[in-house]
């Protein structure tokens, strides 16, 4: 027996590893029926429907409570329900933040052929945005509503590191764009901090950033949203310049900062009696003179800067970092192989279609880091210029850009408890 | 100009803008969803993550890289390509003394294939899947070996379908890629 064993091991290792039915197909003389074990692919479109539809509803009624009815209690409402569905029980994926990449990947790249509810999800709240502010943000995300649920205080930091924090989403989107284009990585879905809280499981590490951010929104309000959440900051752009803008009260403003106060986001501007007297002209050409020299210096420092490093942005994909392998392996060849080498010479790879494959991608990569650096400077020049323009305000102003439409100031506002006929 | 007309103008002027931004903003929805409307519209789209079996090299990454605690992917068996074989490279490790279930003779870590007698010279092996842990070391094993009846999938009754799959990041051998709904397993018969 045992020398049998040995012969046909032996016969087996004479064989080689891509052949297919070495053994025959047995003959049973026993009747025997070969088990039926079907795999059925359960159908997603039902519960992406739903999801569709209630997106839609939550941010109706959002839209509803905060340009209508002016009131809160709606809002905490969609929050937990957003939670409960979108967050814990849809466990996240593919949620809103996460479809910039694939909408980026789609109009860069022709051969990605993008799912309808992947689109669908991208652009409905970018339109309500655009019609009524950001009410996606206020509890239809769930990720807004997790941190908005949580929050007790609103400790606000200072405006000019406030300024300095809010460009971190646009260049944590202008690099989850650069990436998703070159195909290299998804790097919102990757580092998304709450995913693992909502499907109770995942990387430890992101768990923690995730905690971590639900303890600092108990004292400030939303730190994702507005500090690291890229989506928002795309929806900030279109809340700009909506077409119906959340209004604190129809009444005058009577400057009593309640409402500044309630505001967890900070999005609402105190009165500003600018000290410093510069005549209207002047203030313009300083301006004017801010958007021809200084920001397309920005600009192109930015294109610059990012160009140059466009080889080591590179490295993200995995095409590049097996090209880098396969080249030091030809150098000096090693006995052990890594796992993706012997995959590659496995398959039959040859280092001239890989470097074909790379120096397609380190052209990718040096054309769209040149325009993602651009668009950093674009975003540090604004920052910079918006931090030094003094707007005079004479009353409390939503900034609408930064405002998410969670309704909280409604409540605050005297000027709204008062009855219909006190006035 | 005038000084009445001065007076009035930061009012008009912001208003303008606000106009402008609003017809950009509209017109920018419009163009990206019509333009990817159309183009979704035109081919089936690649929603589900799946394993090639032909390019997997069962580096074993699948077990440890799966967001999910037990990973998603499972081995399965392809009755109809398996030769029953007593001695299963599959089933035992490699230089085996006995053909007995003793563990340290056994390939699959778990415990997760059966093996049943049917008829003299012939096993019938099946997965347990609730035991399967995706490691693929039986799929190494009989690729090897055998015919290739075992191999990884990932079950879509448990993937999550994440945006960006996590054991894709790390595949050794590019073999998880997105597919369209009827790619969506792709079984071996």
């Amino acid at each position: 027996m045992k020398k049998l064993l040995i012969a046909i091991i032996s016969l087996l290792f004479a064989v080689t590893v891509n052949a297919q039915n070495r053994f025959p197909k047995p003959d049973f003389e026993s009747g025997y029926q070969y088990p039926d074990i079907t795999y059925q692919v359960p159908h997603e479109t039902a519960w992406i429907t739903v999801d569709i539809i209630l997106l839609v509803l939550l941010m109706s009624i959002v839209a509803w409570a905060t340009l209508k009815k002016r009131t809160h209690k709606p809002v905490v409402a969609v929050s937990i329900i957003s939670v409960a569905y979108f967050g814990f029980f849809r466990s996240g994926c593919v949620c809103s933040i996460g479809s910039v990449q694939n909408i980026a990947l789609a109009l860069a790249d022709d051969t990605y052929i993008l799912p309808l509810s992947v689109l669908l999800f991208f652009i409905l709240p970018v339109l309500f945005a655009f019609l009524f502010g950001r009410v996606f943000c206020a509890g239809v995300c769930p990720m807004g509503a997790l941190q908005e649920l949580v929050n007790l205080k609103n400790y606000k930091l200072s405006k000019t590191v406030t300024a300095m924090l809010r460009m971190t989403p646009w260049i944590y989107l202008i690099f989850a764009i650069l990436y998703a284009v070159t195909r290299s990585s998804f790097i919102i879905c990757r580092f998304d901090p709450f995913i693992g809280i909502f499907r109770m499981g995942g990387d430890l590490g992101l768990i923690l950033f995730g905690a971590l951010l639900l303890v600092a929104a108990v004292f400030t309000g939303r730190p994702f949203c507005r500090f690291l959440c890229p989506y928002g900051a795309l929806l900030s752009l279109f809340a700009q310049v909506s077409i119906w803008k959340v209004q604190i009260t129809k009444r005058p403003c009577i400057n009593c900062e309640l409402c500044h106060n309630a505001c967890p986001v900070d999005a609402i501007k105190p009165p500003y009696d600018n000290k410093i007297k510069e005549t209207r002209i002047k203030g313009v050409k300083r301006i004017v003179n801010y958007f021809i020299v200084f920001l397309p210096l920005m600009i192109f420092a930015g294109a610059v800067l990012m160009r140059s490093i466009s080889s080591n942005l590179s490295r993200a994909n995995k095409d590049v970092r097996l090209y880098d392998m396969v080249v030091q392996h030809e150098s000096a060849p090693q006995d052990i192989l890594s796992l993706e080498l012997e995959a590659f010479y496995g398959q039959g790879g040859t280092i001239e279609a890989l470097a074909e494959i790379y120096n397609g991608i380190q052209k990718d990569f040096r054309l769209y880091s040149t325009f993602a650096g651009a668009l950093i400077g674009l975003v540090t020049g604004f920052t910079l210029i918006g931090l030094s323009v003094k707007r005079t305000r004479k009353q409390y102003e939503i900034d609408h850009a930064n405002c998410v439409a969670c309704g909280r100031c409604f409540e605050y506002c005297p000027q709204n408890s008062l009855k219909q006929n006190e006035l | 100009m005038t000084n009445n007309e001065n007076k009035k103008s930061p009012i008009a002027r912001r208003k303008f803008l606000q106009t402008l931004g609003s017809a950009v903003a509209g017109g920018a929805i419009l163009s990206v969803s019509g333009g990817l409307m159309y183009r979704a519209k035109r081919q089936e789209a690649t929603l589900y993550w799946q394993i090639d079996p032909q390019k997997c090299t069962q580096c074993g990454r699948c077990e440890t890289h799966c967001v999910l605690p037990i990973s998603a992917v499972k081995c399965i068996h392809a009755n109809k390509v398996c030769g029953y074989c007593d001695l299963c490279g599959g089933y035992y490790r490699s230089n085996v003394k006995e053909l007995n279930t003793a563990a340290e003779n056994l390939m699959c870590p778990t415990g997760a294939i059966e093996r049943q007698f049917v008829e003299d010279p012939y096993f019938e092996y099946t997965i347990n899947e609730s035991l399967c842990n995706g490691c693929g070391k039986c799929v190494k094993g009989c690729t090897s070996f055998g015919n290739g009846s075992l191999y990884l999938q990932i079950k879509r009754d448990l993937c999550k379908d994440c945006n960006e799959c996590k054991i894709a990041t790390v595949c050794a051998s590019g073999a998880i890629t997105r597919v369209a709904f009827d790619m969506a397993y792709q079984l071996k018969e």
